[in-house]
């Protein structure tokens, strides 16, 4: 029996306002299960609730009703919050410090050793394309840059459940290419891997599940392979199927 | 403790990091050295202008610089989202908002020392060349005090300018850090030049004016305490507004103790009442303020810290992070 990652159960989300009126209903009892190993994808337009559903997830907000189990434990556990890695949706970095103090601040929030955080921090920046870039401070960056910094700064503490938001956002087509890659071999060492994007056709390419939100509810979803065998047309499967369910 | 050495020493790097800052360093350590020059009428004498110079630079530029940095590295984080990818690994939200505090601690006393050296040695400078005739006064400065002073000064942020061409090291920053670490050399280059009467004078000097400015940095660290908090929730248009009035209302807390002691009495409990902690006067004359009151003045800052961190803690553990 596979082990399950990520638990959320009838989960919604209200914003209120500062004389606590509900101003948006975000997310209306979404029920989610990330298995390990999975590369789960969790798609739908703007609005329909995916980066609350992150922001719950990571303990950022509050559920207002549901639950959420992240390893196990509640999201504001931090044994559980010490598994993960995070990229969120836009790159926010300290334009001061430079690709590799990110990757080190990061490292030590996560409390590596020093030396295996450097040697980690050279390797990560290698990866994702930054060789001879690490000196530089990220406020010259290029936003595609900036994205692969906060990438490798997601992954120095080689966390077992990485949660990324929109990865893709910003990078140029041989960045896209390098991301699906990366994210590819990390599936196949046995990371689980959470994504939200907008970008359909590389979404079919690397996630083995998806689920789909609309209106902050759960309007479709299950394997890949499943969604593929089903469509006449397999190379847009995902997309057609997409377009479907949120219509 | 690494995550917090981590977090303050980044927020120590983001306070010095912007422009303002080193033009805060430059402006207000060039005006205390620059004070004896000033000496165009008779205070009674020769070192006051530049000593209430010194702690008024810390007092005004201090608090101005500290409050925006802690607005800046905490309310600017948390609207951006960078403390978000923070908060979502194991980080405490306590932790982190007294680490960034500290951080910003670290920066301002950076400058209040800076700011005491400077002072110390532009008192010296002034006392030593300004002879007050019956008359009216005859002002000879001394000129080595003034040249290792300003020098000294405007040297260390050529010397940031050149390491940021050279060795591409960050420009605010390393302005910042050389003026304030080239206060204590250009200090003990005036005293090795004879700048100090004898070898006891600048322990003398030193025993009469840190206490002062100790007193004063940690009433203004009360004060960045408290913008750090209000930062952890209200925008920086908000945080300034309200600085604006806790000021305004720590320096007339005994009138307002007098027309309504209860109004009086919960402000005393909140602020530092700034009357008490501006000591120029005790220096006046050769005087020194008693150590068991500049002790007891530091105790109840280092409350009132404790106090307003505790609040800033408690206001971000509840906030969301949309």
């Amino acid at each position: 029996m596979s082990e399950s990652i990520v638990e959320i159960k009838g989960v919604s989300k209200t914003f209120k306002d500062f004389w606590l009126r509900p101003v948006a209903e975000a997310v209306r009892g979404v029920d989610i299960e990330v298995e390990k190993g999975d590369v789960f994808g969790l798609l739908g337009p703007n609005g329909s609730g995916k980066s609350t559903t992150i922001k719950m997830l990571l303990g950022l907000l509050k559920p207002s009703s549901g639950e959420i189990r992240l390893f196990g434990l509640p999201p504001h556990d931090r044994r559980a919050r010490a598994r993960l890695g995070y990229l969120p949706e836009l790159s926010y970095l300290h334009p001061f410090l430079t690709a590799r103090e990110t990757v080190l601040y990061y490292a030590g929030l996560s409390l590596m050793p020093r030396r295996a955080a450097k040697a980690r921090a050279a390797e990560l920046l290698a990866t994702v394309g930054l060789a001879g870039n690490e000196d530089r401070p990220v406020g010259g960056f290029s936003k595609g840059m900036a994205r692969r910094v906060a990438f490798a700064a997601a992954l120095v503490a080689q966390p077992e459940l990485l949660v990324l938001d929109e990865p893709t956002s910003g990078l140029d087509p041989i960045g896209t290419r390098d991301v699906k890659n990366l994210i590819r071999r990390l599936a196949d060492g046995g990371m689980t891997v959470l994504i939200t994007s907008h970008q359909l056709f590389d979404m079919q390419d690397i996630c083995s599940r998806v689920a789909i939100l609309s209106h902050g509810r759960v309007v479709g979803g299950g394997r890949i392979s499943d969604i593929v065998s089903k469509a006449s047309d397999k190379r847009h499967a995902l997309e057609d199927y997409f377009a479907e369910v949120v219509a | 403790m690494r995550r917090f050495f981590a977090l303050a020493r980044t927020a120590a790097l983001e306070s010095l990091a912007e422009s303002l800052s080193a033009v805060v360093f430059l402006a207000a350590l060039l005006l205390v050295h620059l004070a004896p020059v000033f000496h165009y009428h008779r205070f009674g004498e020769a070192a006051r202008l530049p000593r209430e110079c010194g702690l008024s630079a810390l007092l005004v530029f201090g608090l101005a610089f500290a409050t925006s940095a802690a607005v800046r590295t905490i309310g600017r984080e948390l609207s951006s989202g960078t403390a978000s990818a923070a908060l979502a690994l194991a980080v405490p939200r306590a932790l982190f908002h007294c680490a960034k505090t500290a951080g910003v601690f670290a920066a301002f006393l950076l400058f209040a020392a800076a700011a005491a050296c400077a002072t110390l040695l532009s008192a010296r400078t002034s006392a030593l060349g300004a002879q007050i005739a019956a008359t009216g006064v005859d002002v000879r400065i001394w000129g080595p005090g003034l040249m290792c002073g300003v020098g000294g000064t405007i040297l260390a942020f050529a010397m940031a300018a050149a390491a940021n061409r050279f060795m591409r090291w960050r420009f605010c920053v390393s302005a910042c850090l050389m003026t304030a670490f080239a206060q204590p050399v250009a200090l003990m280059a005036a005293f090795a030049m004879g700048g100090f009467a004898d070898d006891g004078a600048l322990a003398r000097g030193m025993a009469r004016l840190f206490p002062a400015f100790a007193v004063l940095a940690g009433g203004c660290l009360v004060f960045v305490a408290l913008a750090a908090a209000l930062a952890t929730r209200f925008k920086a248009s908000v945080v300034a507004a309200v600085m604006a009035g806790a000021v305004v209302a720590s320096f007339l807390t005994a009138p307002m103790a007098q027309m309504c002691p209860f109004a009086g009495g919960v402000i005393r409990a909140l602020l530092p009442a700034l009357s008490d902690f501006w000591v120029a006067d005790q220096l006046l004359g050769g005087g020194a303020m008693q150590m068991d009151e500049a002790l007891r003045l530091l105790a109840v800052s280092a409350l009132l810290v404790a106090f307003w961190m505790g609040v800033g803690s408690v206001m971000l553990s509840r906030r969301e992070l949309p």
